[in-house]
């Protein structure tokens, strides 16, 4: 139960960095981007390149940080991640989603992004093929917690989870006591009245989709360091994140973060009573669940 | 049009002459029995086996036929499709009367022929490919009349030289992770049941779906029970993301693996040093002088070698339905040649090649009242009491260039150790 709980958390930091980008993202362009998700992969690979130059350059790099698997080198590549798929996720506004938001309506950019979630999936597919790649070859073993009941931790994991922490309450301070914050929000709430009042609305589109793309890349490079990375990350995941912004309600970042969290606990709670052939469901049943009981989510307000 | 025109003569022409050459052992034909046969020649790996099912005819035509008859393989396509598959089943048995079909190779495709023609029919049907374990299952509840049989082994035996393994190794509690679908539920079944009657306990069986953000709750499952080894029923994709996740949370080395892990990626993303008392089962080819008899035989005929899927299986099946419409004599209904499928397959009869020359013996011996063992392109064939046939197997482990054999069992010991279970 207990070592249930506590996987549930260590995914659910995955899920909430994924969430919070795309909860932005769905609430200030008003449409549900199925290609946020791939962004995860985007982020994941990158950093997979990036590690990779910087250990054949700089041998320094490529021990390992204490008891984690992760390098220096990976730290960077991380950073540098972040930074490439928040460009990408402006290029593809460019390119793809200012175009069609300019002549079509909501559900041009919903298949919109349909399409460019299946280019940029088969592309990362013929770029890197589409076996299965990891940071480190080495497999880190888990660290026992407790021996009654069991409780087993891997380093990595609670490095994961430290560093969301960490990016979330940055993230909640940048938004709560920072001008650039209140403009965020205020866009947020309602972009003519935000325009209104000297906010720039493309640049705020812009950093919506850089702060979106960061985060959705942190969050591939941690999903790839506690699982594997393949060119299917985004279509995994992209259920499970879209739960999590559903159950958090649409635009609200703390809704998205605290339902990262609790998709991932029930996900991993439910297989106490469901068999495990049956997990698959548990995002489905959490989005149901919530349309039906709380249509606006935990967090979210009603809109028309 | 011209170009098969003449290919068509060159098959006559190579007909005549192989029929010329053996006329004089030959019996005269003054009659032509037909046989059906159901099999994908659309798709490009289909056309080779019906090939060879007509490779099989030849010969036994050269042999002077089946009880004095020529026969005539009528061939339909199946598409890979049920419904057209049943449409061309039917319309062999009711419109050209046939007492035998051959196929279908697609489990999918063979189930509903069995049910909705072959038996309402009481018509034989003989498949080179079907591996599913439903049809067991269909024959021990007594709904196919004993009139199904099948050269391709099914999962079962991938089952049964895993807990063999895990019995050898001295292992007394295995948990399972297998793939959640057809075939992994299949294994997960059937393994469950060997190891059970081999003693040994199964601490957990748990189903992993593929692309899951993490397989860290089905492990800690699997990991609960303390087992001693793990038994892995995995693609490699999710194979190794879950062995990973196994290994790191501490769970056992002692590994057994199906053939489906047999792969690099798996080998090198899991990383050899931990796979060092892995061990993985695969079905093999047997090693005897028919199945090299059949390649050489094939090369001959084709010029190239039997490399395609159920290639051999193709050619037993075939031949083992002549060779008991044989033993059932002329004008034998489905039921009665399904009889007689015993005859040709006695472990104690007399021993038969699989071509023209074994067939003439074949009658020889039949003729007589005895009864043979036909030796053919998998070995010596023997169907147990639901049609099923069984494979060797091997047993191997990763070493650093791929895989090594650690083990052979022959058909025979495979079927011991298969029957002690039981």
């Amino acid at each position: 139960m207990i070592q249930h709980m506590l996987d549930g958390i260590l995914v659910g930091a995955i899920l909430s960095l994924g969430a919070t980008g795309l909860t932005m993202v769905m609430h200030m362009l008003r449409f549900a981007n199925f290609s946020h998700a791939e962004l995860l992969s985007i982020g994941a690979y990158s950093a997979l390149v990036f590690d990779a130059i910087f250990k054949s350059a700089l041998p320094v790099f490529a021990t390992q940080i204490g008891p984690l698997s992760m390098t220096l080198a990976l730290g960077l590549a991380m950073i540098l991640a972040m930074g490439i798929t928040g460009a990408s996720a402006v290029l593809f506004d460019r390119l793809v989603f200012r175009r069609v938001r300019e002549k079509g309506d909501e559900l041009s950019m919903v298949f919109a992004s349909f399409g460019l979630a299946l280019i940029i999936r088969n592309a990362i597919g013929l770029i890197f093929g589409l076996h299965t790649k990891l940071y480190s070859q080495d497999i880190v073993f888990a660290t026992v917690l407790s021996r009654d009941p069991l409780l087993l931790v891997k380093p990595d994991q609670l490095a994961t989870l430290g560093i969301a922490l960490v990016i979330i309450l940055a993230l909640h301070l940048t938004l709560s006591r920072t001008n650039f914050g209140f403009a965020l929000r205020a866009v947020a709430e309602n972009p003519n009245l935000a325009q209104v009042n000297g906010i720039n609305l493309q640049k705020m589109i812009v950093t919506v989709w850089v702060l979106g793309g960061g985060l959705a890349a942190l969050a591939g490079v941690f999903y790839g360091l506690s699982n594997q990375i393949t060119p299917t990350i985004g279509r995994d995941l992209v259920l499970p994140i879209f739960a999590a912004t559903i159950v958090g309600g649409i635009g609200s970042i703390y809704g998205a973060l605290l339902g990262g969290f609790i998709v991932g606990l029930a996900a991993n709670l439910a297989l106490l009573i469901l068999p495990s052939g049956y997990s698959p469901s548990v995002p489905f049943l959490i989005i149901l669940a919530v349309l039906l009981i709380r249509p606006n989510g935990l967090f979210g307000e009603a809109r028309t | 049009m011209k170009k098969l025109n003449n290919s068509k003569l060159a098959l006559t022409l190579g007909t005549s002459i192989g029929l010329a050459m053996v006329a004089g052992s030959a019996m005269a034909q003054d009659c032509t029995t037909k046989i059906g046969a159901v099999l994908p020649t659309s798709v490009d790996w289909g056309r080779p086996i019906a090939e060879t099912a007509q490779f099989a005819v030849d010969q036994v035509n050269a042999a002077g036929g089946v009880a004095g008859c020529e026969i005539e393989m009528v061939l339909r396509d199946t598409q890979v499709d049920p419904k057209v598959g049943v449409d061309a089943a039917k319309a062999l048995v009711d419109l050209d009367g046939v007492q035998v079909l051959l196929g279908a190779v697609s489990s999918g495709v063979s189930m509903p022929i069995l049910t909705s023609v072959s038996v309402p029919s009481n018509v034989m049907q003989m498949s080179c490919c079907s591996s599913s374990t439903a049809f067991t299952k269909l024959a021990e509840e007594g709904n196919t009349d004993g009139l199904f049989f099948r050269t391709f082994a099914t999962t079962g035996v991938q089952a049964a030289v895993g807990a063999k393994v895990a019995a050898d190794q001295g292992f007394s509690s295995v948990a399972i992770l297998y793939k959640n679908d057809d075939w992994g539920q299949d294994l997960n079944n059937l393994i469950a049941r060997d190891f059970e009657a081999l003693g040994i306990t199964v601490t957990a069986s748990v189903a992993i779906n593929d692309g899951q953000p993490s397989y860290r709750a089905e492990v800690t499952q699997a990991l609960s029970g303390s087992p001693e080894a793990l038994y892995l029923g995995l693609y490699p994709a999710e194979g190794t993301a879950a062995v990973r996740e196994w290994l790191s949370l501490g769970g056992t080395q002692n590994m057994i693996m199906a053939n489906s892990l047999k792969s690099d990626d798996f080998r090198e993303n899991v990383g050899l040093q931990y796979l060092g008392s892995a061990l993985g089962t695969d079905t093999a080819s047997p090693r005897v002088a028919s199945a090299d008899a059949f390649v050489a035989a094939y090369i001959d005929r084709f010029d190239s070698e039997p490399n395609g899927p159920g290639l051999a299986n193709s050619y037993d099946a075939t031949m083992i339905a002549l060779l008991a419409m044989e033993a059932a004599g002329k004008d034998a209904t489905g039921d009665q040649i399904a009889a007689s499928v015993a005859s040709v397959t006695d472990p104690n009869g007399t021993p038969v090649t699989a071509d023209t020359a074994g067939f003439a013996a074949a009658r020889d011996v039949l003729a007589g009242g005895g009864t043979v063992m036909y030796q053919g392109a998998t070995g010596n064939v023997r169907f147990d009491a639901n049609g099923d046939v069984s494979a060797p197997a091997v047993v191997w482990k990763f070493t650093e260039g791929g895989t090594e054999e650690v083990q052979y069992l022959s058909l025979t010991e495979v079927d011991d150790f298969i029957a002690s279970l039981n």
